[in-house]
């Protein structure tokens, strides 16, 4: 009777931002990420990505709660880089990926049938 | 310590290989990537690619056995051929008919009209479904409908030909409706999945030390081998030799190493997992092909990146910040 709608699970409410950066208000270079209806699947590969980054000092994420439907990123850099460059930088490389992955997976498929062709 | 300066590109480049594609089922290698990169496609690909099913189902009549919600959601489990899907719109985001729902843009309409007339019982089943968009269809009736087109022999109440069983209907009892499918995501709720299977493991990689093994008798090596519970090790029967046999069959379940140990013989094995390369294993509802559900997850893990990057006034706020009262 008063569970949610499934929908709120990845619908973001209208008036509220996708993603909201507030800097940490003690430590330079620190940030928390707040991002509205995404997961694990999101924030492990963010995470995972921000690691590759030898800039980056600290990465982490969380879910804070199964019913609340946003995850938080939390960024430490050096002073050479900062929060939203590191977090740019790894939804692009993130992003170039899959592209790169796309293009494989059709370039196999294509050998593949080539393969299949000959004899 | 020196670091590279910012905006340096950190980006991987996997390898793929595929084993083995079917209509219905996939078996490929990925490399060069880590975990979470498997696990995002594989968590996309069972909740998030979009296919079309039965939403929304409005009974005319209905005097069968079951109930009206009990048929509604069987129906919504029937798989649908949704190759249309990733073109379609979602209902609730569809401005054609003004989140009614039910505009050829965002929906297909079906209709199921049985009526038992004879003393035989009548099974009602998804080759019953009429529905008003031939590219949208249970996924049995475009097979069967394939098999027509390719001219072999087709028996429509053998095997896998019978459709999927939605009621059975007793002399005198009839089942009228009509019924609106929509695009959806497995998030929302798992009858919009096209996954059937979506695993993925680590590729072993097993050492054995061959020189602690030739100090094994015969038997102390059959009994090392039948150790594990799956078929990874067997011996050659001409040299004697323990070999690796299907390193795939290995599930982790550490019993040679724990066996090994138990003999006197630590080290005997040497079991790692390749922490940058997986074995996946794909398998659909029939709702989309194998392929087009992992090109499909690619592009929806690319939007769903896309929609988390910084928008301009993000930064710019950030930067401002840091003018007004940063440290
Ligand atoms: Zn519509």
């Amino acid at each position: 009777m008063n569970a949610p709608d499934r929908y709120e699970r990845f619908v973001v409410p209208e008036g509220t931002k996708k993603v909201s950066y507030e800097r940490d208000t003690k430590i330079v270079n620190a940030a928390s990420f707040t991002i509205e209806r995404e997961d694990h699947t999101i924030g492990n590969i963010v995470r995972m990505q921000l690691h590759r980054d030898p800039n980056v000092l600290f990465a982490g994420y969380k879910l804070p709660h199964p019913l609340q439907y946003k995850i938080i990123v939390r960024i430490h850099t050096t002073s050479q880089s900062s929060p939203t460059q590191a977090y740019s930088q790894a939804i692009s490389d993130l992003d170039k990926e899959l592209e790169y992955l796309k293009q494989a997976f059709e370039d196999e498929k294509n050998r593949r049938e080539q393969r299949q062709e000959l004899p | 310590m020196d670091r590279p300066a910012a905006g340096a590109s950190y980006q991987r480049f996997p390898r793929v290989r595929i084993r083995e594609l079917r209509d219905d089922y996939a078996k490929f290698e990925l490399r060069d990537t880590d975990a979470s990169m498997a696990n995002a496609l594989r968590r996309v690909m069972i909740a998030e690619v979009p296919t079309v099913a039965i939403d929304l189902v409005e009974i005319e009549v209905n005097s069968s056995v079951l109930n009206d919600e009990f048929i509604a959601h069987r129906l919504g489990l029937i798989p649908l051929t949704s190759a249309a899907a990733m073109q379609m719109r979602f209902s609730r985001d569809c401005d054609a008919c003004d989140g009614d729902g039910s505009c050829e843009y965002c929906s297909v309409e079906f209709h199921l009209a049985a009526r038992a007339e004879s003393d035989q019982t009548l099974e009602v089943t998804s080759n019953d479904l009429r529905s008003n968009d031939p590219k949208v269809c249970p996924v049995d009736q475009a097979r069967a409908y394939q098999q027509a087109l390719s001219g072999s022999d087709f028996d429509p109440n053998t095997g896998d030909q019978r459709g999927i069983l939605i009621v059975k209907l007793r002399r005198g009892q009839e089942l009228r409706l009509r019924a609106i499918a929509r695009k959806g995501i497995g998030k929302d709720h798992a009858k919009w999945s096209p996954a059937a299977t979506v695993t993925f493991m680590y590729e072993p990689d097993i050492r054995i030390n061959e020189e602690l093994m030739e100090t094994l008798t015969l038997d102390e090596k059959r009994s090392w081998v039948e150790s594990s519970p799956t078929k990874v090790f067997a011996i050659d029967p001409i040299t004697e030799q323990v070999r690796v046999a299907d390193a795939e069959e290995y599930t982790y379940d550490d019993e040679v190493i724990k066996k090994a140990e138990a003999m006197g013989k630590p080290g005997l094995v040497e079991i790692n997992a390749k922490e940058d390369s997986f074995i996946f294993t794909v398998e659909t509802t029939g709702a989309i092909t194998a392929y087009e559900l992992i090109m499909n997850a690619i592009t929806v893990l690319r939007q769903k990146l896309d929609a988390v990057r910084l928008q301009d006034d993000d930064g710019d706020l950030g930067e401002l910040d840091a003018h007004l009262g940063g440290p």
